[in-house]
């Protein structure tokens, strides 16, 4: 999937093995975003051109060129992860420090809408008739249970937001906040769209 | 960018299906343009109503904003009596019009981006062919081309071994000759007019001059149109948006002789509008 960190496009990924791994969201060869690409076993191929690329980021395979193996100037440039309470921490510029805040992660997308109206959003889609309040520290009460939304900017004007809830909430509940989090990116949405 | 030299080349920017509509108002080199009247007699104006000199060819009107436009460049073929010329209409993508060309002149994106129709795997060897600038022409060509197509045409039954030559006779046009399966003896003619709209957003019209005498219209168009939105998911997505010209920038295998080409050819003309040079 698309992640921002630090203002960079970046996707991560996971092999069939279960390997975690981030990069530049860009395929060295043409230049196109590998967060549109597909997993292939163990690789990452990018969907223009089906370039492999193994969990180090090192191209494995050119389906033009079959035979060839491809030197090991082309690669993805990687990036350090952590994985802390089910989230996946990404650092740009050194080793990744996760945190685990206790809370378990509900759901990650990108609202094409800046942080601030993302935030305003969040106070103000309302569920089962209530408006959310404002706890600071990116947390928000929502119909009784706290939420923590993480902002980070992508692309132009958008931003990657990851939802949080309290831990253990039923699985109805659960799906209860998915939705809310649907409205909540078109009020945001909306309001960039002005 | 070189808007200067972009000026003075000549752009479709209107065909007879939008000014069937009326007025067509539209945007080239950044500068808003108004395209009205019928397709063998129209008038090209910007905002202050200054007329632009125009020519209606290869089934679009085509304009030049500089003061000394070079000629525009001549498709024999669109003159062939027996060839249907097909105007396919007008995709908006947004990237730059460099790498709308330069995304023609591939094949080896085919089985993974038109899977089933121009390419399939596990087919997707490149075997070498000759790409060059000829420099008699100014042009770049790439000749042998041959590629395994599931669907190369319409008009293909099945599965064939397709030959392709490549023609780019200005920065952002593009003409395809490929093996045309009822007449082995001609070539089918695909081109690309791409209309810059800005350094980072284009107007595509692609162009057909084929012996098809099986399809209809509509199934014609409807072929290309689905060909041109299965190549827009990838250009909206190429970082950057401008094509860089330096070639440590995005690395190039043989299979990308043309984009080589291309890409050098772009740079000795100084035709870098919508290009990422080092100056940039």
């Amino acid at each position: 999937m698309r992640a921002g960190v630090g203002g960079k496009d970046v996707v991560v990924w996971r092999a069939e093995n279960g390997e975690i791994a981030a990069w530049d969201n860009r395929c060295p060869h043409r230049g196109m975003a590998l967060s549109h690409g597909f997993v292939r076993g163990n690789t990452l191929a990018c969907l223009y051109h089906g370039w492999h690329y193994g969990s180090s980021g090192r191209c494995s395979y050119i389906p033009a060129h079959p035979e060839l193996d491809p030197p090991a100037t082309i690669h993805a440039r990687q990036y350090s992860i952590s994985e802390q309470g089910g989230v996946i921490w990404v650092s740009v510029d050194d080793d990744a420090e996760g945190t685990d805040l206790g809370l378990a992660p509900l759901r990650s997308f990108i609202v094409e809408a800046g942080e601030d109206v993302v935030i305003a959003a969040c106070a103000s889609t309302p569920l089962d008739g209530a408006v959310p309040v404002v706890l600071g520290n990116s947390r928000f009460q929502v119909a009784g249970d706290t939420l923590m939304a993480l902002c980070n900017p992508i692309g132009r004007a958008g931003t990657q937001v990851t939802i949080l809830t309290a831990p253990n909430l039923p699985v109805a509940r659960r799906l209860t906040h998915s939705r809310w989090c649907e409205a909540m990116r078109r009020t945001a949405e909306q309001e960039a769209g002005k | 960018m070189s808007l200067e030299y972009a000026k003075n080349d000549w752009y479709a920017v209107a065909d007879g299906a939008v000014l069937e509509r009326g007025p067509y108002k539209t945007q080239l080199l950044g500068t808003e343009l108004t395209v009205s009247g019928p397709i063998d007699n129209p008038t090209v104006t910007d905002a202050n109503g200054k007329r632009y000199p125009l020519q209606h060819r290869y089934s679009h009107v085509w304009t030049a904003i500089g003061d000394s436009p070079r000629p525009l460049f001549d498709i024999p073929e669109g003159d062939e009596p027996g060839r249907v010329l097909v105007p396919v209409g007008v995709v908006r993508v947004k990237c730059s019009p460099l790498r709308a060309v330069e995304n023609f002149l591939d094949i080896a994106h085919f089985p993974f981006v038109h899977t089933d129709i121009l390419g399939a795997e596990p087919h997707t060897e490149v075997v070498p062919y000759k790409a060059e600038i000829r420099d008699d022409l100014e042009e770049v060509w790439a000749t042998q081309v041959k590629f395994f197509q599931p669907q190369a045409s319409k008009s293909a039954g099945g599965g064939i071994i397709t030959e392709y030559e490549y023609r780019v006779p200005a920065p952002t046009a593009a003409v395809l000759y490929k093996t045309c399966p009822p007449k082995p003896e001609f070539k089918d003619v695909i081109a690309i007019f791409v209309q810059p709209r800005s350094e980072e957003e284009c107007d595509v019209w692609p162009w057909m001059a084929l012996y098809d005498e099986t399809s209809t219209y509509p199934e014609l168009v409807q072929f290309q149109q689905e060909i041109f939105l299965q190549d827009r998911s990838i250009l909206e997505n190429q970082r950057p948006i401008k094509l860089p010209l330096d070639p440590k920038l995005e690395i190039p295998t043989r299979a990308d002789m043309t984009s080589i080409a291309y890409r050098r050819w772009l740079k000795r003309r100084g035709a870098t509008y919508g290009a990422l040079t080092a100056d940039a």
